[in-house]
C-alpha cells in the first residue's frame, strides 16, 4: 500500500488553522540568526478525506482484539469494554494540564489513590506508584527500590536471581539497575530448582524476581520455600505480575512472600494494548519497601487528595504523575467485575487453557504434560522432521483466521524448545475455542503430508512472510 | 458477567472434558494455606452505575475544557483535530499488540515508518525511535545510550533542562554511580563557559533542552562545537517539538542524539501522560539506541512491507545485554502524531509554529509595556519568564476569568521566586491575550 507521501500534492492540507491575528509581530525578529531554519520541512501535502481513507485502509491490514482471538502467552489479549474508553475521555480529565494546583484536580486524584487501594486489596501490598508507563517500566522502578532498600541499609548486595523461564526484561532491568544477573534454572517439574537456588541465594543477593504463574504457565508449587530461602539470606522477592490473570481471587501475592511487584494495567485490568502501549506498568510494596516509591504518590486526608513524597524515594521515573487514562480504564474494569467477578475472570481463563492444552497435547507436545493456570506451553517439536518450524505453525494459523499465540518463548533446555505459548483468557467462548483448537489440529496434519503449505505460509495476508534480513542489511527507516 | 462468553453449564462441560471434577482441582499446586477464603470486598457496579460514579468524580476537577491554559511546562495545550482520534478510536490500532506478526501487523509497522519518516524531516536525524514513554525517560535513556557509546561516566546537563527530565536522568543512571554536573545559566540561556569549563576526559555527554525549559531558544550550533572540540557527544533535548516546525533542525547543528517529546502532535494534556518521547541519532549510532524501530523490506514476492528492525539490540533476543529493558511504549501515540502530522502538512507545521511564536510575542510585548512586569529577554519559542509583583493575586485573577495560571518558577528555582512562566499557544485568540493584559494591568 501506498505511503501517505505517495499522496501528496503540492498545495493540499487538512488542518483548519486560526486565523494570523499577530500581523504586527514580525518573524525575523522572533528568532535569532543561530537558529533560522533555511530548509523546507518537506511532510506530505494531503486534505482531511484522503488522511482519514489512508489511515482506514491501514487499520484494515492490523488485527485487534476486537477482531477474534489473540492467543498470545504472557500477554493477556483480553476484552477492552467499550465503556472504559468513553469514561477515559471525560473532559475534564483530558484537559487537565499536571501542573494545575491540586485543588483542581481533585477527581483526577481521587481515581489514582482509589485505584490504588484497591490494587492493593487485590495483590496484598500495602502502597501502589501508578507512575511506571509499562511493565518493564515497573520493573525497573522496582529493582531500583530494592537497590535503594539495600543501600540504606549499607548493604552491598549486587547479583539478582532470575530463572531461565523469566521475560527477557527481568534480566534487562536488572541490569539497568545496576544488577548482575544470575539465572537460576527450572527443574523437571517446571518450577524453580530449589536446591540450585539455595546454592546461588547468598548474602551478596539481592533476591529473586519471580513471575508466578511462571511463563510455561505453572504456579510455582514450592513458592513458600522460595519465599524462605530468599528471605533467610534477607533477601527480597520480585513478584512479575504479567500473569496476574491466573489468580485474581484465588491467591495474593503479598500473602505468599513478595515484597514488591508491578502489574501490567493493560494485560490483567483489561486496558488496551494499543498497539504496543500505552500501557501502566504500576508498582506496589510492602510496608518495608513503601518509602522507597517513586514520587510522587497520592495520599489522602480529610477528604482531600494530594501528591506525597516518600522520604527515601528512588526519585522520578518519568515525567509528571502517570497514564492517567490508563489508570481511569483499569479503575472502572475492576469495578465493573467485583469481587466476584475477579475471581470469575481467572476461573474462566484457566480452565480455558486447561482446556486447549488438554485437547491440543497429542499434537503439540507440552513443555510439562501438567495441569496449567491461565496459559499453556505446547511446542512443535514433532514437526522438525517433516521440515516444518514452530514458525512456520504459527504462520499457518493466521491463514485460518486466526492470530497466533506467542512462538519460540519462553525457551530453556531440554523442557521449553519450539514452544507455542497459548493464553486463552477469559474473553473467550468455548465455540472459540474449539474451532482454534480444530485449525491447529488440522494444521498438524498439514504439516505431516503437505509441509510446503506451511513453509509458505501465511497464504492470504496482505504481505507475506518477511525479509527481516534485508531490513538490516539495506537499512531504510524513513521514506 | 458481561465479560465472560462461557456459562456455569459451558464452564462444567470443559471440566469434564479436561477429565478434572471441579475448578479447584485446577488449582494443586497453590498451598492450601495461602488460598484466599473469602471473596475480594470490591463492589460490583451496573455500566449505568459505574458511568454516573466517574463523571460524578470527574466533576471535582476544574471544569478544564473551558478554561484556557497559560501554563506550559512541557505539557502544551494545542488545537487536537477530530480526525486524530477518530483514527486512534479504530480498534484495530488500539486493540492490537506490539506488531510481532508483520503479515497482520502492516498497519502499525507502515504508520511508525511514516511517522519516523516525519520525524526525521522535522529533526534531520538519519534513526528516530518513534515512541520512547515520554521526553523524561527518553532523556534518561538517551543518557545511558551515550554512556555505552563513550566508555565514560559523566554528564553535563544544563540547568534549563525541564526539572522532571533532569530528575528521570538521575534516577536511571543512580546504579551506574555517573557523574552528574549541572552547568549554570545566564539572562534564560545556557551558560556556554560553564558548560566548556566543566568537561573534561571522562565526559561521555552534553544535554542541553532547545527551547529551553524557560522557553528560550538555545544556540546550540555553538555548544555542539565547544562539545565536539573536546571530544564529548552532544545530546538536545526538544520538550516542544512543534518549534521544528519553525527552527534549525538538530541534524544541521550536528547533533549527535536527540531525546524529544511530541505530546503537541495531535496528544491531549490527560494531567501528563501518555505522552509521546522519542529518540534520534545519526546512523552510525544504531546499535546502542534502544527501542522499536519499523524498517522497510520485501515479501518473497517483492512486495514491500514493514518490520521491526535491528531486533538484535531488544531485551527479548538479548536479556541482560539488551540496550534497554524497554519492550511495550507509547505506540498509539505514534498513529495519533502520524495523522496529526500528516493533516498538518508542509505548509501546516510552518504556519502553526509561527502562530505560536507570534501569539507568545505578542503577550510578551503587551504585558511589558504595563510596566508591571520585567523579565529576562532572550529570543523564545512559545514560552517566556516574567517576574511578577504579586504572583497569588495573578494566579486568582487568571483561574476567576478562564484562564490556567503560568507556572510558578520559585517551585524548581529558588532564586526566581515571583518569576512566572508563560506559555501561549494557537488556542489563545488575541482578544483573550488582550483580555488578560488589560486583567493583570490593574
Amino acid at each position: 500500500m501506498k505511503l501517505i507521501y505517495e499522496k501528496s500534492k503540492k498545495g493540499r492540507h487538512g488542518f483548519s488553522l486560526p486565523e494570523d491575528q499577530f500581523k504586527e509581530i514580525n518573524l525575523k525578529d522572533c528568532i535569532p540568526q543561530y537558529a533560522k531554519e533555511e530548509k523546507e520541512k518537506e511532510l506530505p501535502e494531503v486534505s482531511e478525506v484522503e488522511v482519514i481513507r489512508h489511515f482506514t485502509k491501514l487499520s484494515k491490514l492490523n488485527y485487534g482484539v476486537d477482531d477474534g482471538l489473540y492467543p498470545l502467552g504472557s500477554c493477556t489479549m483480553k476484552y477492552n469494554p467499550k465503556v472504559n474508553e468513553k469514561l477515559a475521555t471525560i473532559d475534564s480529565f483530558v484537559y487537565a494540564h499536571p501542573f494545575a494546583d491540586e485543588k483542581y484536580i481533585q477527581g483526577s486524584l481521587q481515581i489514582m489513590y482509589e485505584l490504588g487501594e484497591l490494587l492493593s486489596k487485590i495483590t496484598a501490598m500495602d502502597k501502589f506508584s501508578l507512575m511506571p508507563a509499562a511493565g518493564a517500566h515497573g520493573e525497573l522502578t522496582g529493582v531500583l527500590m530494592i537497590r535503594k532498600y539495600f543501600e540504606d541499609r549499607g548493604e552491598k548486595r549486587h547479583k539478582m536471581l532470575i530463572p531461565d523461564s523469566a521475560h527477557g526484561t527481568n534480566p534487562a532491568s536488572s541490569a539497568m539497575a545496576g544488577f548482575k544477573v544470575v539465572e537460576v534454572k527450572s527443574n523437571e517439574r517446571g518450577g524453580v530448582d530449589i536446591n540450585e537456588l539455595e546454592r546461588l541465594m547468598d548474602e551478596d543477593t539481592a533476591g529473586l524476581m519471580l513471575t508466578n504463574p511462571n511463563t510455561v504457565g505453572l504456579f510455582d508449587e514450592n513458592i513458600l520455600k522460595i519465599a524462605k530461602i530468599v528471605h533467610s539470606k534477607g533477601g527480597l522477592l520480585y513478584y512479575d505480575g504479567a500473569n496476574l490473570n491466573a489468580l485474581l481471587g484465588i491467591v495474593r501475592p503479598g500473602d505468599i512472600g513478595f515484597d514488591v511487584l508491578h502489574l501490567n494495567l493493560h494485560k490483567t485490568f483489561s486496558t488496551p494494548h494499543g498497539g504496543g502501549g500505552p500501557g501502566a506498568g504500576v508498582v506496589g510494596a510492602k510496608s518495608h519497601l513503601v518509602e522507597f516509591l517513586p514520587s510522587p504518590i497520592v495520599c489522602t486526608d480529610d477528604g482531600k487528595y494530594f501528591f506525597e513524597y516518600p522520604k527515601k524515594t528512588i526519585g522520578r521515573v518519568r515525567a509528571f504523575y502517570a497514564n492517567f487514562p490508563v489508570l481511569v480504564k483499569a479503575y472502572a474494569w475492576i469495578l465493573s467485575v467485583g469481587g466476584e467477578g475477579l475471581r470469575e475472570v481467572s476461573e474462566a481463563s484457566i480452565i480455558n487453557a486447561n482446556y486447549i492444552l488438554d485437547k491440543l497435547k497429542k499434537y503439540y507436545r507440552p513443555a510439562y504434560d501438567r495441569i496449567c493456570m491461565h496459559e499453556c506451553v505446547l511446542t512443535g517439536r514433532e514437526y522438525k522432521e517433516y521440515g516444518v518450524k514452530t514458525l512456520d505453525i504459527a504462520k499457518r494459523l493466521m491463514d485460518y483466521g486466526f492470530h497466533p499465540p506467542t512462538i519460540y518463548f519462553p525457551h530453556f533446555e531440554p523442557y521449553a524448545e519450539e514452544t507455542i505459548m497459548v493464553e486463552p483468557t477469559e474473553s473467550e467462548s468455548k465455540e472459540t475455542l474449539d474451532e482454534f483448537i480444530n485449525a491447529m489440529i488440522k494444521i498438524a496434519k498439514e504439516a505431516k503430508t503437505k509441509p510446503e503449505l506451511l513453509k509458505g505460509a501465511p497464504h492470504n495476508t496482505p504481505v507475506g512472510r518477511l525479509d527481516e534480513v534485508k531490513a538490516v542489511r539495506e537499512p531504510k527507516l524513513h521514506a | 458477567m458481561r465479560y465472560i462468553p462461557n456459562t456455569k453449564a459451558d464452564k462444567e462441560e470443559m471440566l469434564k472434558e479436561i477429565g478434572v471434577s471441579s475448578f479447584n482441582d485446577l488449582l494443586k499446586d497453590i498451598p492450601e494455606e495461602v488460598m484466599l477464603k473469602k471473596t475480594l470486598d470490591i463492589p460490583t457496579l451496573s455500566e449505568e452505575e459505574l458511568t454516573e460514579k466517574i463523571f460524578k468524580i470527574s466533576k471535582k476537577n476544574l471544569g478544564f475544557r473551558f478554561f484556557k491554559p497559560l501554563i506550559g511546562a512541557g505539557a502544551y495545550r494545542h488545537f487536537v483535530p477530530e480526525a486524530v482520534k477518530a483514527v486512534i478510536s479504530r480498534e484495530e490500532f488500539y486493540t492490537s499488540y506490539t506488531p510481532y506478526q508483520p503479515e497482520i501487523s502492516q498497519g502499525n509497522l507502515q504508520s511508525m515508518f511514516e511517522y519516523q519518516t516525519h520525524l526525521s524531516r522535522l529533526t534531520g536525524m538519519d534513526v528516530i525511535v518513534p515512541s520512547i514513554y515520554d521526553g523524561a525517560s527518553a532523556t534518561a535513556e538517551a543518557t545511558l545510550m551515550a554512556i555505552r557509546l563513550t566508555h565514560k561516566n559523566k554528564v553535563i546537563i544544563s540547568p534549563l533542562l525541564h526539572p522532571h527530565y533532569a530528575e528521570t536522568v538521575r534516577t536511571y543512571t543512580a546504579p551506574h554511580q555517573t557523574e552528574i554536573h549541572i552547568a549554570e545559566y545566564k539572562n534564560g540561556l545556557s551558560d556556554l563557559k560553564s558548560i566548556e569549563s566543566a568537561i573534561d576526559e571522562n565526559t561521555a555527554a552534553v544535554i542541553v533542552q532547545s527551547p529551553n525549559f524557560f522557553g528560550a531558544i538555545e544556540d546550540i550550533e555553538s555548544i555542539t562545537r565547544i562539545a565536539h572540540k573536546k571530544g564529548t557527544l552532544i545530546i538536545q533535548v526538544i520538550a516542544e517539538s512543534l518549534s521544528l516546525g519553525l527552527l534549525k533542525s538538530p541534524a544541521e547543528m550536528d547533533v549527535d542524539i536527540i531525546a524529544g517529546e511530541a505530546q503537541s502532535f495531535g496528544m491531549d494534556l490527560n494531567l501528563g501522560g501518555p505522552y509521546n518521547g522519542y529518540l534520534g541519532s545519526k546512523m552510525k549510532y544504531i546499535r546502542q539506541i534502544p527501542g522499536r524501530i519499523a524498517g522497510e523490506t520485501t515479501d518473497k514476492n517483492g512486495r514491500r512491507g514493514y518490520v521491526m528492525t535491528f531486533r538484535a539490540r531488544e531485551q527479548d533476543i538479548r536479556r541482560e545485554k539488551a540496550t534497554s529493558n524497554i519492550c511495550s511504549n507509547h505506540a498509539l501515540n505514534i498513529v495519533a502524531g502520524n495523522v496529526y502530522l500528516s493533516l498538518l502538512g508542509k505548509n501546516g507545521i510552518k504556519k502553526i509554529a509561527e502562530l505560536n511564536i507570534k501569539a507568545a510575542h505578542y503577550l510578551r510585548t503587551k504585558l511589558i509595556e504595563t510596566g508591571k512586569f520585567s523579565g529576562f529577554k532572550y529570543p523564545f519559542f512559545n514560552e517566556f519568564v516574567l517576574e511578577v509583583k504579586d504572583k497569588e493575586k495573578i494566579k486568582d485573577q487568571l483561574i476567576n476569568n478562564g484562564f490556567i495560571p503560568p507556572f510558578d518558577l520559585g517551585i524548581y528555582y529558588p532564586e526566581l521566586e515571583g518569576h512566572m512562566l508563560f506559555a501561549v499557544t494557537e488556542i489563545l485568540t488575541k482578544k483573550e491575550l488582550d483580555f488578560v493584559v488589560n486583567l493583570l494591568e490593574r
